[in-house]
Parts: C-alpha cells; sequence; structure tokens
C-alpha cells in the first residue's frame, strides 16, 4: 500500500500533462458545464421566485444546498465518475488488465491515473455560490458549525466517491454497468431539493440504499437547524457516518470484484 | 439510394437498442424517479393551493411528463454521432455511399426515439397515469394539434444536436457543445419551468426563442393554454424557426463536407 | 526448478447467449440463456528459469486466458497455477513486481506523453533504484535503437515504435519472466525481425525467462526452443519444435527424376503421389526409411537422374494438424 501512494503524485502529474495537451477544450468544457449548472439553478431559482419557498426552504437556503451538493458531488466524482463509467469499457478492451499486472493498487492506479481536474469549472461555480449562500441564510456560524460542515462536506465526497467505485466495480463482474450510472444520477437529481417534499419510501431510500440524502440535504438541513425527516436528531451524527461507512462498502466490494474478475471472456 | 431503404436504418437503430436491455430498465427507472421527482417538487410548489397562474396541479403533472421524458428527449446521441463523424473525419465514408448523411441521420435517430417512446415513455407515462393522474387534451381541436406540435419540437431539437455536433468540426469537441446546449435547454425550453411562471418580460422574450418550441409550446396547447387563434400562430411561428434552423445546418453542413473535400477527409 | 507450473488448470467462460432476430430481442430483454465456454481445459506444463516457450494456438485457442492466469489476473476455474513458488492470484501485487507484461493489442504506454515519461512512471510503480534504472534504460535504449523517439509523444510513433518501447518498459525493473501476448502482431517484417532478434537475446545474454503467444510459427522458430502447442483450450504438443514433426508423424517428400519415363512404379518403402513421367512424387510414411532403401527397393536400370528428399514445410504441418486435430487429440504426446 506505501508503494502505491508513493506513486499517486507521479500518477496525476502524467494525467495532468496529458490533459494540458489539449487546454482549450478543457477550459471551453470548464465553461461549458459551469454554464450549464448556472442555468439550472437560474431555473430553480425563478421557480422560488414564484412560489416563495420549496417545501419551507427559502432561495438563500436552496442556493447553500444546491452549492454543497455541486460541490461535494465535485469532489468526489473527480476521484471517480470518468474512471469509473470507463471501467466498462477497459474491460471490453482488456486494457483493464494492462493495470492489474502493476505491482500497485488497481484502484490507486485508476483514480489517479484520471484524478479528473474537468470539474474545476463546477468547483468554481460551487465555492462561489457557497460564498454568497453562507453570508445570506440564517446560521450562527461557529467554529463547531463551520467543523461539521466541512466534515459533512467532506463526508459526502466519500459518499459519492463509494457510490461510483461500486458502480465500476460492478464491471468486473459483469461486464456493462454503465447503466447503473443512469439510476445513480436519477437519485443524485432528487438530491439537490429538500428530501422533506418527496414521498416517505422515496425517503427511507435516499437514506438507505441510495443514500444520497447525504450528498447535500442531510448535512445542510443540520447546518441550517432544519428538521430533517426519519433521521431527526442522528442526523448530524449519520450524515458524518455515511461517508466512512460508504467507503468500507465500497472497499469490500471492489475487492470482491477485482477477485472475481472474468475479462471479457475468451 | 433507393428511398424505401431509409425506414429500414430506423428499424436497424430501434432493434439495435433492444440488445442492452440493462440499460433500458436502468433509464426506465432513472426516468421514473426523476418524473416522481418533479411531481414531489411541483406538489411541494404549490403547497395546497387550487391553483397558481390559473394553472392547477394536475395541469403541471401532465405538463411535467409530457415536457420532460416526452418532448425533450435524449439528444446526446445525436449530437454525438453527429460530432464524432465529423471531428474524426469518419463522415467521409458516409459521402462515398449512396446515401444522404442528413437523412440517415433522421431515420436512424427517429428509430432511436420510437424504441425510446415504446420502451420507456409509455410504460412511465403509464405509472404516473394509475398513480397520480394524467389529463386528456383540452379538447379534441387542442389534442390533434398537439401532434404537428409534436413533430416541430422533435425536429426541432433533432436539429439542434445536429448543429451543436457539426460545430465539433471546427471546435474539435463536441463534449463542451453538449453542455452548452444543456444550458440553453434547461433555461429556455420549458422543461424545468413552464414560461407562465416566469417574470413577463422574461417570459416574453422566452416565448419567442425557438428553444420554447421544444417543451413548452407542445404541452401549453395539449393542456389547452393557447387558444384557436394562438395556436395556429404558433405552430407558424414554430414552422418558421425549424426552417430558419434547417438552413443554418445545411450551410453549416456544406461548409464542412467542402472542408472534408478539399482536405481530402 | 520450474518456476511456472500449470496443472490441470481449467478456466470457463459463461457468456450470454444472442438470440437471432427481432423476436429474439426482445425475448432477451426479459431472460438470458448462457453458454459455458471452455477456453482452458486440462492444461499442464512446468517451464524452467531460462527457458523460451512460445505459447501457439489459433484464434480463441485460449492463448490470452492462460497468460491472464500466469500474470494473475484471472482466477483458474480449476486446477492450480503457480509461478515463481506463488499462486499469482492471490498474491498479484508482489508477482507483478517480479514479471513483465507485454500486451501486443494493448499498449502501456501514456498516449499523448513522450515514451520517456512512461518509463519514468513505471521507476517510481517498480520502485527501480535510480541507478540501476539509468543503467538499464541506457542498454535497452541502444539495444532497441530507441533514442530517436524516446522524446516524441506516443501518438506520433510507428506501431514498431511503439512495440519495441512496450518492451523496453515491461524490462526496466528487471523481470525474472517477461510474459508477451502475440508480441508481433500487426508489426512489418523489418519490425518482427528486431523484436523477435532482440527477445531471443534477451533470453540468452540475461537469462529472463519468456513465455510468448503468438499464431506466428517463425516467431517461435527464432525466439523459443520450447514449443507449447494448444487448440480449443486443449494442450496438443509441448516439446522442441524440432521433435514436432516427429510428433505428428508428417511425411517427408521424395522426388525422383528420370531421363526417359520408366514407367508406373510401386514400391513398398515409399508411396506415389503424382506422376508426372519423367519426374515422380513419393510420400516417405516412416521416419526410419532412408532414401537408401527406397532406392534399393527401386534397384538399377530406370535411368535415373535425381533424387531430392524435402522435409515438410513446418506451417503446413502444423495446418494439416489442426485440420486433423480430431483424429490426433487422444494422441499427445
Amino acid at each position: 500500500m506505501s508503494r502505491s501512494l508513493a506513486v499517486v503524485p507521479h500518477l496525476v502529474r502524467m494525467y495532468v500533462r496529458t490533459r494540458l495537451e489539449y487546454r482549450g477544450a478543457m477550459l471551453l468544457a470548464w465553461f461549458a458545464q459551469a454554464l450549464s449548472y448556472a442555468a439550472t439553478y437560474t431555473a430553480i431559482a425563478l421557480l422560488l421566485l414564484r412560489f416563495g419557498n420549496l417545501g419551507g426552504w427559502t432561495w438563500s437556503e436552496m442556493a447553500l444546498l444546491l452549492s454543497f451538493h455541486l460541490l461535494a458531488y465535485s469532489l468526489g466524482a473527480s476521484l471517480s465518475f470518468t474512471q469509473f463509467r470507463d471501467i466498462e469499457e477497459k474491460v471490453r478492451l482488456g486494457t483493464l488488465d494492462a493495470v492489474l499486472i502493476k505491482p500497485v493498487s488497481p484502484w490507486v492506479y485508476l483514480v489517479f491515473s484520471g484524478l479528473n481536474i474537468g470539474y474545476a469549472g463546477h468547483i468554481i461555480l460551487a465555492v462561489g455560490l457557497m460564498a454568497w449562500a453562507v453570508t445570506e441564510v440564517a446560521v450562527d456560524w461557529s467554529i463547531l458549525t463551520a467543523l461539521y460542515f466541512v466534515a459533512g462536506l467532506l463526508s459526502a465526497a466519500m459518499v459519492t466517491a463509494a457510490i461510483m467505485t461500486m458502480i465500476g466495480a460492478t464491471a468486473l463482474v459483469w461486464v456493462r454497468s454503465k447503466h447503473l450510472f443512469s439510476i445513480f444520477f436519477g437519485f443524485w437529481e432528487l438530491a439537490r431539493y429538500p428530501l422533506n417534499i418527496f414521498p416517505v419510501p422515496l425517503q427511507i431510500l435516499m437514506l438507505t440504499i441510495a443514500p444520497l440524502g447525504f450528498l447535500a440535504f442531510v448535512p445542510v438541513a443540520v447546518t441550517l437547524g432544519r428538521p430533517v425527516p426519519l433521521l431527526g436528531d442522528w442526523a448530524a451524527l449519520t450524515s458524518l457516518l455515511a461517508g466512512p461507512l460508504a467507503v468500507t462498502l465500497g472497499a469490500l466490494h471492489w475487492r470482491h470484484c477485482i477477485q472475481n474478475y472474468q475479462g471479457a471472456g475468451g | 439510394m433507393r428511398a424505401a431503404s431509409y425506414p429500414a436504418f430506423a428499424l436497424t437503430a430501434f432493434q439495435s437498442r433492444l440488445v442492452y436491455r440493462n440499460q433500458v430498465w436502468a433509464s426506465a427507472f432513472g426516468d421514473l424517479v426523476s418524473i416522481f421527482a418533479r411531481i414531489a417538487i411541483l406538489t411541494a410548489a404549490f403547497a395546497g393551493a387550487a391553483q397558481v397562474d390559473g394553472i392547477t396541479l394536475p395541469e403541471m403533472v401532465t405538463y411535467a411528463l409530457l415536457s420532460g421524458p416526452l418532448l425533450y428527449w435524449e439528444y446526446s446521441r445525436v449530437l454525438y454521432d453527429v460530432g464524432d463523424a465529423v471531428r474524426t473525419g469518419d463522415v467521409a465514408v458516409f459521402l462515398l455511399k449512396p446515401l444522404h448523411y442528413p437523412s440517415y441521420l433522421l431515420s436512424t435517430h427517429s428509430g432511436h426515439f420510437a424504441f425510446e417512446c415504446v420502451a420507456i415513455v409509455v410504460p412511465v407515462a403509464l405509472i404516473v397515469g394509475f398513480t397520480v393522474g394524467l389529463l386528456p387534451p383540452a379538447s379534441l381541436f387542442h389534442g390533434l394539434m398537439f401532434f404537428p406540435y409534436w413533430a416541430v419540437s422533435w425536429l426541432i431539437l433533432f436539429i439542434l444536436a445536429c448543429l451543436c455536433g457539426l460545430l465539433a468540426f471546427w471546435l474539435l469537441t463536441a463534449f463542451s457543445l453538449e453542455w452548452f446546449l444543456m444550458a440553453i435547454m434547461s433555461l429556455f425550453s420549458g422543461a424545468i419551468i413552464p414560461l407562465w411562471f416566469l417574470p413577463t418580460p422574461l417570459a416574453t422574450l422566452f416565448g419567442y426563442l425557438p428553444f420554447a418550441w421544444i417543451s413548452y409550446y407542445p404541452a401549453a396547447v395539449y393542456l389547452g393554454k393557447l387558444d384557436v387563434t394562438a395556436t395556429w400562430l404558433h405552430l407558424g411561428i414554430g414552422l418558421f424557426w425549424l426552417t430558419v434552423l434547417s438552413a443554418a445546418v445545411l450551410a453549416l453542413w456544406a461548409k464542412a463536407r467542402h472542408r472534408l473535400i478539399v482536405q481530402g477527409g | 526448478m520450474a518456476i511456472i507450473a500449470a496443472s490441470s488448470v481449467e478456466k470457463i467462460f459463461r457468456q450470454p447467449k444472442r438470440q437471432s432476430g427481432f423476436g429474439g430481442a426482445l425475448r432477451s430483454l426479459f431472460s438470458r440463456e448462457h453458454t459455458e465456454v471452455r477456453a482452458v481445459d486440462g492444461i499442464s506444463f512446468a517451464i524452467e528459469g531460462g527457458e523460451a516457450a512460445g505459447y501457439l494456438g489459433p484464434n480463441g485457442a485460449g492463448k490470452s486466458t492462460m497468460i491472464k492466469m500466469m500474470t494473475g489476473i484471472l482466477v483458474p476455474s480449476s486446477g492450480t497455477v503457480e509461478v515463481l513458488g506463488r499462486e499469482p492470484h492471490s498474491n498479484r501485487i508482489t508477482n507483478a513486481a517480479e514479471i513483465g507484461v507485454v500486451f501486443g493489442q494493448r499498449s502501456q504506454l501514456w498516449w499523448d506523453l513522450p515514451v520517456r515519461d512512461s518509463f519514468d512512471l513505471n521507476r517510481h510503480i517498480y520502485d527501480i533504484p535510480a541507478s540501476r534504472f539509468a543503467d538499464n534504460l541506457a542498454r535497452l535504449t541502444s539495444m532497441l535503437d530507441m533514442a530517436g523517439y524516446i522524446d516524441r509523444p506516443v501518438r506520433q510513433l510507428s506501431l514498431g515504435q511503439r512495440m519495441r518501447a512496450e518492451i523496453a518498459m515491461a524490462l526496466l525493473h528487471d523481470p525474472k519472466i517477461l510474459f508477451l501476448d502475440e508480441p508481433t502482431i500487426g508489426l512489418d517484417v523489418v519490425a518482427k525481425d528486431v523484436v523477435r532478434k532482440f527477445l531471443a537475446e534477451v533470453n540468452r545474454e540475461r537469462g529472463t525467462t519468456i513465455i510468448l503467444t503468438t499464431h506466428d510459427l517463425v516467431d517461435i522458430e527464432e525466439i523459443c526452443p520450447r514449443l507449447i502447442m494448444v487448440d480449443d483450450g486443449k494442450l496438443l504438443f509441448d516439446g522442441e519444435l524440432r521433435h514436432l514433426r516427429t510428433a505428428l508423424g508428417s511425411r517427408r517428400r521424395l522426388k525422383l527424376e528420370f531421363g526417359t519415363d520408366p514407367g508406373a512404379i510401386t514400391l513398398k518403402t515409399a508411396q506415389l503421389v503424382t506422376d508426372e513421367g519423367l519426374a515422380k512424387h513419393f510420400l516417405l510414411e516412416s521416419q526410419q526409411t532412408s532414401i537408401l532403401d527406397v532406392l534399393t527397393e527401386l534397384g538399377s536400370g530406370h535411368d535415373l537422374k535425381d533424387v531430392k528428399l524435402e522435409e515438410p514445410n513446418i506451417e503446413e504441418v502444423i495446418r494439416t494438424f489442426y485440420q486433423n486435430k480430431p483424429a490426433l487429440a487422444g494422441a499427445r504426446p
């Protein structure tokens, strides 16, 4: 493992240099993606302008939720999304074999040889929106709330990376797993709204097997002092535990799938 | 190539999708989750009000289904098809074949769309209809007029996707263009927020841009929110936009083709 | 001591059955049947340190699957594989540090970056001491004539240049065993020759054990004294290439040329295959039969001008071997 970690900076440097070969396209993509999120948020803002609030959440609270959602997702996804979305193709073409013959952890190799700096556009937008929202919402910021907020963010990023890892790992056994990302993004879209507006079965789903409720709603609701359905007083603790728990499960699943890797067959 | 062979492309595209059964189930499930989410969001927004701006909640549920899964279909497949073909020069292969590339694209992607309708939209609509309830068209006239609006909507989105795909020929990346188009769609097409909930100046402006014909107008016509005169008038404007955009695509295609031939692919 | 030992190795894949036609495709939305493919079917062999062995077989014979089991990528369905005294799969990382692997059709180089950068990354991945890395890099660069392109991005290289770089990269950490999966596939004649000569030298000079898969017999002739031949997942032959003819019972061809047409000739020691009048072609059924035996039987007085004995072409031997394999499968050495 120590050798794996020592390789990380070298892998990242190689990948960044590769991306910089096409820096024009990368900058354009940063801008296009940020613009697209900004447009969606504008539409949501306009909806709130007309209706006043959504499930009791005002626009500035929604802005905090949206920015948290985007930031936590981008941090986790830069470690995982493209890497594990493309694993299906790596299995099919056999390029994954070339990773498995290296004396380093294949997870570390895959994640850091593709550490996606393409999320910079997301992150800039999310940080900007968050900076505005934290001053607008009615929260008495203290060291403790700030610490909770940051820890919740990291935990949420861990949830993202762990789920992506699990979906990607599935391709090692099933060959195909890309379709599972469609399901992920279905729930991911819900995760940017207050959980209390959804029917109870969906709330249960979002806090258990599709734990994207922890991606933004739970930590932001705790920070804002708003009630969290189902979890109640446990919300703060569970939101901090969700990340490490997801990572543990993800690691076990990854290990299991690597053990049962079948290649593309033949 | 005989015109009769184009429907065959559509059928092939339709059939090719059956192979990816997991993709079908997952997409249907993803769409189902997202439509129920939109219904929940609208229910929360209405917060018990009988109507807002003259629109009832059941009307909004129907609007959400029409404007989302049905009218705002998965256009990125078209965009990448065109984008990759022109960027890599593979399109030259099509120029060698005795077929009309735009017609080929149109028939192939109508096959994909038909598949998505049958496998995803119809089941999702049935589930929503039985659980939450969907409204019939406001009148026979509006019901019938929905079809030409639907055709215009489909073609405008198809043309816009082709347009962005073709731009990849000069920008060398289709990825950013997909996101630009997504940005435009989420604000201007009415897929997330219908124009009647917007402040008047914005609603007026967006109402004249071609994007509103993708989700907003067809759904509004179905719900009877446009009177007979306005329905005909806006169909005319939609057709005008369709003509303008088609001309733009054909001009761009001619330019790209010229460059391809001059450069030898 | 054997550094690679495979015993009764089997690998079975489950593959979804494709149903034909529209109805079949529609049905497969709801249910899917599987077929079992036996890619490797009861193979055993042992390879000593310093050997060079070629794994030969047509496409789909299970060659790559065997390499993947020896490199720890796949687990055998049954039987055991041991590499350097370890089970490769459960000791994948330790095993990986001591072997080098080249995939002919899948590059391990970073496409957009200079070759040197990929090499340098391997220095960190394999934790190669700086001085040893510098020595190896210098030696491999000169042996494989890479100086001209080592600082160019991989995407600008020819296939031959790239393959040389791939092989060099796999050797930078001085692996004990070098596995190559179809290393000459797609290369032109000159590039193939360079690769073959280099691999033979590495095996001879540095004692690196080489296992390569190929469907090109020349690879075996020039690099590997030992041949392992497989088809349909089964072992057909394991031994030295020059023993293959004997093992396959292939027949030599004898051509007799006469000054005047002697008419029909029938012999016990050789079988007539074509009769062109002045020239007659015979096949020698037995390895023990010598030309002398034939000439003795033929006797004198036939105005015999010339005698030519042809060893069978090895490619041809193997082709007939595969064509007749149902009959021969039981008769493996």
